[in-house]
């Protein structure tokens, strides 16, 4: 096999053929319009366009950072799980919500996704009379939130 | 929808129903315009023009129509906004005159509203344009200044004998913080967005630390430039009436004291210096701004733009609108709940 005959187009992944789409859009299609709508159109697809593009190009890395920090944070959460007490103040009425935790910890560890995780952020509230500050900061403030931070950080390098 | 079919025939029938109204013949519109700003109601500006006898005469109307895919649908109809303006019409703040509200859709296809068109213009302080033109009233003075007071008329008025009772009366307590909540987690959970972890926990932060007051105020909702009409220096009138609610004063306060609306700089709504507008709205009002306050309701309007911006996209993923700018607003829900995330300090 060789020669010109077996000569293959250069490949053009997706994501690189949205930013060029979106170059078009920017530079030749937007400009030549005069009315009003469509010209915003025009440009607002290639801001789109473009996002998407890069969305697309890290989709891959994210994925698997992703996956791989909701498995750590579903590890320390089960960790934490045996040492949630009550709150030595919190009253009768409001006990069984360290319970309501545990469970949504136990659910987000086997389906780890955001469904999952949000449940856990409201067990934390629903909690809250009850857990003791210091708990309550540990699990929420200075766990959870440190996997929501980088999760949102790198939605950012193409939502921005 | 088709944008262009929508420009062409819908002017004629906009004459017919004007001239009806009017009870008048040869009615011709000029000066006809639809404003591409805005997401919710498609806005249209004009001069009627007819002859009484030999005089001629000529009426300058705005004219917002429902297009039924409108951003804040669920929360804020025409006709709402109709009623706002008819019981503001005698007060002392600057609003456009309501004159007629449809809710018969074989007229234009669509619920609308026909009001004053009043002189003024409204520059986007998101353009260069707008900024420059605030910088240079800035400077000048007296439209800052102008800014400040109707906002101050507008929280002094007296909206039990405006008749505007009927847009809910918070209790004493947290209610007013907690009906906002509640009214943006419904647009949230209607838009069918992804769940969003940081959503949650600005939604459980904002309900563990709703503020009391016991205040209440008419509060617009949207109070900054952009929203209003400006006429030699002064505000014209006050527009955008979809979120207006009965409730907490600081609720707009913060919305003029937030960083979203500064476009990078200094000055608040890009015209307003802080120290300035501490000073005369407080004095103006005798309502004590407190910035604890404030900064409560700024992570509220995060919460609202995580709204605003979930809604928005649905519609577009959801096929009933084919504005682009809606599908660009995927990409606002990351951008404000990073901003969500800082306010709860992470």
């Amino acid at each position: 096999m060789g020669g010109a005959a077996t000569r293959r187009a250069p490949v053009v992944n997706a994501g690189e053929l949205l930013q060029r789409i979106a170059q078009t859009l920017r530079n030749d299609v937007g400009p030549a319009v005069d009315a009003e709508y469509p010209k915003t159109q025009a440009f607002m697809a290639a801001v789109v366009l473009q996002k998407l593009g890069r969305e697309l190009a890290l989709a891959d890395g994210h994925r698997a950072a992703d996956a791989t920090e909701l498995r750590a944070l579903a590890d320390d959460l089960v960790r934490a799980r045996g040492t949630l007490r009550p709150d030595a103040g919190s009253s009768q009425a409001t006990r069984g919500g360290s319970a309501n935790v545990a469970a949504a910890i136990d659910r987000f560890a086997a389906m780890l996704d955001q469904e999952s995780l949000c449940g856990v952020i409201e067990s934390l509230y629903a909690a809250r009379a009850e857990l003791d500050a210091a708990q309550f900061d540990a699990l929420l403030g200075r766990r959870v939130r440190r996997t929501l931070r980088t999760q949102i950080d790198r939605r950012l390098e193409f939502a921005k | 929808m088709n944008e262009a079919k929508v420009n062409d025939d819908i002017v004629p029938r906009i004459r017919d129903y004007v001239a009806g109204r009017l009870g008048a013949r040869d009615v011709t519109l000029e000066l006809v315009e639809r404003i591409a700003v805005g997401w919710s109601h498609e806005t249209w500006l004009f001069d009627a023009v007819w002859r009484d006898g030999s005089v001629q005469r000529r009426l300058g109307l705005c004219l917002r129509r429902d297009p039924g895919n409108a951003l804040l649908r669920h929360l804020s109809t025409l006709e709402t906004q109709f009623k706002v303006l008819q019981c503001l019409e005698h007060t002392a703040l600057p609003t456009p005159k309501p004159y007629w509200y449809e809710s018969d859709t074989s007229i234009l296809d669509a619920p609308f509203l026909v009001m004053e068109k009043v002189a003024g213009t409204c520059p986007s302080p998101w353009g260069r344009d707008g900024r420059a033109f605030y910088a240079a009233a800035a400077k000048r003075g007296v439209l800052p200044n102008s800014f400040t007071r109707t906002l101050a008329t507008l929280h002094t008025l007296d909206w039990r004998a405006a008749g505007l009772g009927f847009l809910g009366i918070p209790a004493p307590g947290k209610s007013f913080a907690q009906r906002e909540i509640a009214k943006w987690r419904e647009l949230i959970a209607v838009s069918e967005h992804p769940p969003e972890p940081i959503l949650t926990d600005l939604i459980g932060w904002l309900e563990e630390n709703a503020p009391p007051t016991d205040r209440v105020c008419l509060v617009h909702g949207a109070y900054r430039t952009g929203n209003l009409l400006i006429h030699g220096d002064r505000v014209s009138a006050v527009l955008d009436w979809e979120l207006q609610v009965l409730g907490d004063p600081l609720y707009d306060v913060a919305y003029v004291l937030s960083d979203l609306n500064r476009e990078g700089t200094p000055l608040l709504s890009n015209l307003v210096d802080r120290d300035a507008f501490f000073r005369d709205y407080e004095g103006a009002t005798g309502i004590a701004i407190d910035e604890n306050v404030c900064r409560y309701y700024n992570a509220l309007y995060a919460m609202r733009s995580v709204a605003f911006w979930m809604s928005a996209s649905g519609l577009y993923a959801s096929g009933m609108s084919n504005d682009i700018r809606l599908a660009r607003t995927a990409y606002s829900v990351p951008d404000v709940l990073d901003r969500a995330a800082k306010e709860l300090g992470y």
